[in-house]
C-alpha cells in the first residue's frame, strides 16, 4: 500500500466514496468496510490509526442512534452508519499509507490543485504536534498555580477552555510569522518550483485504476 | 528544606534521563544548575515540582515524601517560572494574572489582593496592573510570570533559564531582583547558562552532565578546574580566565572585572 | 561607490505616527560581519526586515527614505526576487520550519526556486554537514531539540546560497557551547565564502571575535555605526547601553581609565592575556 502512488489512492478515495453511496445493502457495505480493514492490517500502520478507527465506530454507533430516534428505522440506522464508515476508512487508508509531502505533490503536479491548498495540509499536519505540546505545557503551567481539576465535568470544561484563548492566540501570531517566513524564502513563486517527490504511476497503478473503473461501471449498471 | 535521594528518571523510549541523583538544599540558599542542553537541568526542577514522576528514588519536601503529591500541592510551596512566558499566561489583565495562583491556594479576595500588589511592585510592573499581557514585552511578561509566582508566597522559586532572550540591562533588573528575594529568605534555585550571572548572585552550584550529578559545591569551587568546566560544556567567567593566566605577573585569580582591573592597574603603577 | 547596503534617511513606522525607525543611515561593505545592538523595541527587528525587503513590502506601514541592498532599492523590488539574495533567520526560528522531517525542510527552500531535485539531493546533505546535522535527515522536525531547530532553520537559508546572511537573535536556544559553534560558522562562512552577515544579538562576547562593524540602535534611532572598539567605547563615554560592554572591554576600559595606558582593540580573552602579561612583564623587568 506504501508503494501505490498517491494519485492511485486519492483515486481510491473517490472511488470508494461512490461505491459506499450506491451500496445499499448492509451485508454489501460491510464487506466494503470489512476489505478496507484488511488492507489496513495488512499494511501495518502505526497503532495509532487504530485508536482513531475505534473513535470512528463510537462515532458512527452515535450516529445511528440519533438516525434511529428520528425514523425508528433500525435497518436504514445501520445502513447510515456503515457509509459514514466505509467513506471514511478509505481517508484512514489514505494519511496512514502516504507522505504529505507526496500527497501534496500529487496534488499540485497531477491534480492541478494550486500550490499553496496543498502546502496548507502539510504545514497543518507539522504544527499539530507542536500545539499538542503547547496545550499540555500551558495546563502543566496551570496546575504550578495550584490548579487541579475537580470532579464536576462542566467545571473541568470550562477551566480547559482557559487554555483555548492563549493557544488560538499562539496559532494566529505563528500564523503571522509563518506568512512572513514563507514570502522570505521565496515561496509563492509557483511558476518555477521544483518537486523532488516520487509520484509517478507505474504498472501497478494502472492496473488498479483500470481494476476500480470496471467495478464501479459494473455496481452502477447493477444497481440500476 | 528539600532533599532528592538516588533519583532515577526516564522518559519513555529513553536511556536513564537523571540517573542515581542526590541533592539536599537548605532554606535560604541561592543554587544554579548548570550544564549542557539536554543534560538534564529542567527535568531535575520538573522532578522537583511533581510535574514528573521519579522511577526511583526519593524526593523529599520539608521531611515529607512526595510520591503522590501533585503540581498543584508543590504550589503552596514553591513557585514555578518556566522559560517561556507565553505558556504561562491565560487572563485578561496582569493583575487577574498575578491572582490565579493564590486564589487557587485559597486564599481570601483582601490576602489575595495584598500579596498580588506587593509582587507586582517588586517586579516593577504596578503601573501597568491593568494592562492586557498579550501586548506587554517579552521581558514585561517574563516579570509578570515571576509575579505570578511571588503572589502565592513560596518558599522556594524555581526558574528556567530566566535570562535567555533578554537584553543586557534586563538580565541586570533580573540578577537585583533575584538577589533582592534571596536576602528575603526566598530559597532559589535557578537554571542558567550565564555564568557571569550565576557568579554574581548563587551561593553553590551544581553541574549536570548526561543526566549525572557530576559536581556539587560553591561557586569558587566549581571554577576551579577548568579542564572539568570544559568537558562539562561551561566556561569560567572572562574576569577569571584572564586572571589565571596572568598569575605568571602576579596577577591574582578574581570572579569580578573590577578587582581584576583594580589589581592590574596597581601592578602598572608599581612598574 | 554605493556600498553593498544602504540606508540613506530611513524611516518606518508599522503605524503613522509611531516611528520604529527614525532616520537612519547606514553602510555595510561586501563582506563585511555587522552587529545590530541595542536594548528591547530599539527597532533591531524591523532594521532587519527592512534589508530582507518585508518592510514595506510584507507590513504595509509608511516609510520615508531607501533601502538599497546589492544594488537594488528594496522599493522598487518584491521579496521573492530579495529572497534570491537575501536568506533570513528569524527570532521566531520554530514557526520557520514547515515540513515534516529534516532533509524536506532543507529542500524546500530549493524547490521553491525551481532547482531540479538530483541538485536539491547534493545541496540537502553539504548543508546539513556545514550546521552538524548529518545524520539528522528523516529525522521529524518536531522531536528536534530548540537548538537543532535554530541550526535547521540555518541550514534551510544556507542552503540557497544567499549572498546576505540576516539573523535574528539566532542563538536564543542555545548553549554556550553551541553560540560559540554558530558563530564560528559564521566567522567562516563570511572569511571564505565572503558572505555578508549582519546579525542581532545581545550577548556581545560572543559575536566580537568575528564582528567587522557594529550598529548600536536605542528608541528607533541609530547611536553609533562604526568599528566594534569605536562603538564601545561611544557605549563607554556616552553612558549609553553600557550593561552590554562585554567583561573583557569593561576591563579595558576601566583599566585605561584607572592607568594612562591605551590597549590594543581586544576581541578575545586571548588577545587581553597577550597584551598584559607583556606590558606587565616589562614593568617587571624594568624594576629587577
Amino acid at each position: 500500500m506504501f508503494t501505490i502512488a498517491p494519485l492511485t489512492k486519492l483515486i481510491l478515495t473517490v472511488f470508494v466514496t461512490i461505491w459506499a453511496i450506491l451500496l445499499q445493502s448492509i451485508p454489501a457495505l460491510t464487506l466494503l468496510i470489512t476489505c478496507q480493514i484488511i488492507i489496513l492490517v495488512s499494511t501495518r500502520v502505526d497503532i495509532i490509526v487504530y485508536k482513531g478507527i475505534a473513535s470512528l465506530f463510537i462515532f458512527a454507533a452515535l450516529l445511528a442512534g440519533m438516525q434511529y430516534l428520528i425514523n425508528h428505522d433500525t435497518i436504514l440506522a445501520v445502513v447510515t452508519a456503515s457509509k459514514m464508515i466505509a467513506m471514511t476508512l478509505v481517508f484512514f487508508i489514505l494519511l496512514a499509507t502516504t507522505r504529505m509531502q507526496d500527497l501534496s505533490a500529487a496534488l499540485v503536479l497531477q491534480c492541478h490543485v494550486p500550490y499553496e491548498y496543498a502546502f496548507m495540509l502539510t504545514a497543518a499536519l507539522r504544527f499539530i504536534p507542536d500545539l499538542l505540546a503547547e496545550s499540555k505545557a500551558i495546563q502543566e503551567a496551570q496546575a504550578c498555580r495550584g490548579y487541579s481539576p475537580q470532579g464536576n465535568l462542566i467545571r473541568r470544561f470550562f477551566s480547559y477552555m482557559a487554555i483555548i484563548k492563549p493557544l488560538v492566540l499562539k496559532a494566529v501570531t505563528r500564523s503571522e510569522t509563518m506568512a512572513l517566513s514563507l514570502e522570505l524564502r521565496g515561496f509563492g513563486n509557483r511558476k518555477v518550483r521544483s518537486f523532488g517527490n516520487k509520484i509517478t504511476l507505474n504498472a501497478r497503478d494502472y492496473a488498479l485504476l483500470i481494476c476500480m473503473v470496471t467495478l464501479t461501471s459494473y455496481l452502477i449498471i447493477h444497481i440500476n | 528544606m528539600l532533599e532528592l535521594r538516588k533519583v532515577h528518571f526516564a522518559y519513555k523510549n529513553q536511556s536513564h534521563v537523571i540517573h542515581d541523583v542526590s541533592l539536599t538544599v537548605t532554606p535560604g540558599e541561592f543554587l544554579a544548575i548548570v550544564g549542557r542542553n539536554g543534560s538534564g537541568k529542567t527535568t531535575l526542577t520538573r522532578l522537583i515540582m511533581s510535574l514528573i514522576k521519579p522511577l526511583r528514588g526519593d524526593i523529599l519536601f520539608q521531611g515529607n515524601i512526595i510520591p503522590h503529591c501533585t503540581p498543584a500541592k508543590m504550589a503552596h510551596h514553591i513557585g514555578y517560572v518556566f522559560q517561556n512566558p507565553d505558556r504561562q499566561i491565560f487572563h485578561d489583565t496582569v493583575t487577574a494574572e498575578a491572582s490565579y495562583g493564590p486564589k487557587q491556594l485559597g486564599y481570601t479576595p483582601e490576602q489575595t489582593a495584598t500579596f498580588v500588589n506587593d509582587a507586582l511592585a517588586v517586579t516593577g510592573l504596578s503601573e501597568l496592573a491593568n494592562a492586557y499581557p498579550l501586548t506587554l514585552s517579552k521581558n514585561q511578561k517574563q516579570r509578570l510570570t515571576i509575579a505570578s509566582a511571588l503572589a502565592m508566597q513560596p518558599k522556594m522559586l524555581i526558574l528556567d533559564e530566566p535570562t535567555s532572550g533578554q537584553d543586557a540591562r534586563q538580565r541586570d533588573q533580573l540578577l537585583q531582583l533575584l538577589i533582592k528575594l534571596n536576602k528575603q529568605g526566598t530559597t532559589i534555585l535557578l537554571v542558567t547558562h550565564d555564568m557571569d550571572l550565576l557568579s554574581a548572585c548563587a551561593h553553590r552550584a551544581i553541574v549536570m552532565a548526561k543526566g549525572h550529578k557530576v559536581f556539587d559545591g560553591t561557586v569558587a569551587e566549581l571554577f576551579q578546574d577548568v579542564l572539568q568546566l570544559n568537558n562539562w560544556g561551561l566556561t569560567e567567567p572572562a574576569a577569571l580566565k584572564i586572571s589565571r593566566q596572568l598569575a605568571a605577573v602576579d596577577v591574582k585569580p578574581t570572579t569580578s572585572i573590577s578587582e581584576l582591573s583594580h589589581h592590574v592597574a596597581t601592578l602598572f603603577r608599581r612598574g | 561607490m554605493m556600498s553593498y547596503i544602504a540606508l540613506r534617511d530611513f524611516s518606518y513606522a508599522y503605524t503613522h505616527p509611531k516611528k520604529v525607525l527614525d532616520n537612519i543611515n547606514i553602510s555595510i561593505e561586501k563582506g563585511s560581519f555587522s552587529v545590530i545592538l541595542g536594548p528591547s523595541a530599539a527597532g533591531k527587528t524591523t532594521l532587519c526586515l527592512a534589508i530582507a525587503g518585508a518592510v514595506p513590502h510584507y507590513f504595509g506601514g509608511s516609510s520615508a527614505g531607501d533601502v538599497f541592498v546589492a544594488g537594488m532599492n528594496t522599493q522598487g523590488s518584491t521579496m521573492q526576487h530579495l529572497a534570491l539574495t537575501v536568506g533570513t533567520v528569524l527570532q521566531d526560528y520554530e514557526t520557520q520550519l514547515v515540513t515534516m522531517t529534516v532533509e524536506e525542510e532543507v529542500a524546500f527552500s530549493l524547490e521553491n526556486m525551481g532547482i531540479n531535485p538530483n541538485e536539491v539531493a547534493i545541496s540537502v546533505k553539504e548543508t546539513l554537514l556545514k550546521v552538524g546535522l548529518t545524520g539528522y535527515e528523516k529525522v521529524l522536525v518536531t522531536s528536534l531539540s530548540g537548538g537543532q531547530k535554530q541550526r535547521l532553520v540555518l541550514a534551510s537559508v544556507l542552503a540557497t546560497n544567499p549572498k546576505i546572511l540576516v539573523l535574528d537573535e539566532p542563538t536564543s536556544a542555545l548553549d554556550p557551547e553551541g553560540t560559540e559553534s554558530l558563530y564560528r560558522l559564521l566567522g567562516q562562512l563570511n572569511k571564505e565564502q565572503g558572505i555578508t552577515v549582519l546579525v542581532v544579538e545581545h550577548d556581545i562576547a560572543s559575536v566580537l571575535p568575528h564582528a567587522h562593524q557594529f550598529i548600536l540602535l536605542e528608541n528607533g534611532k541609530l547611536l553609533a555605526s562604526n568599528t566594534p572598539e569605536n562603538v564601545l567605547t561611544f557605549m563607554a563615554s556616552n553612558q549609553v547601553y553600557m550593561e552590554a560592554i562585554p567583561p573583557l572591554w569593561q576591563l579595558k576600559l576601566a583599566l585605561e581609565c584607572d592607568t594612562n595606558y591605551q590597549f590594543e582593540p581586544w576581541r578575545r580573552e586571548q588577545d587581553a592575556i597577550a597584551e598584559l602579561h607583556h606590558r606587565l612583564q616589562e614593568g617587571a623587568n624594568k624594576n629587577a
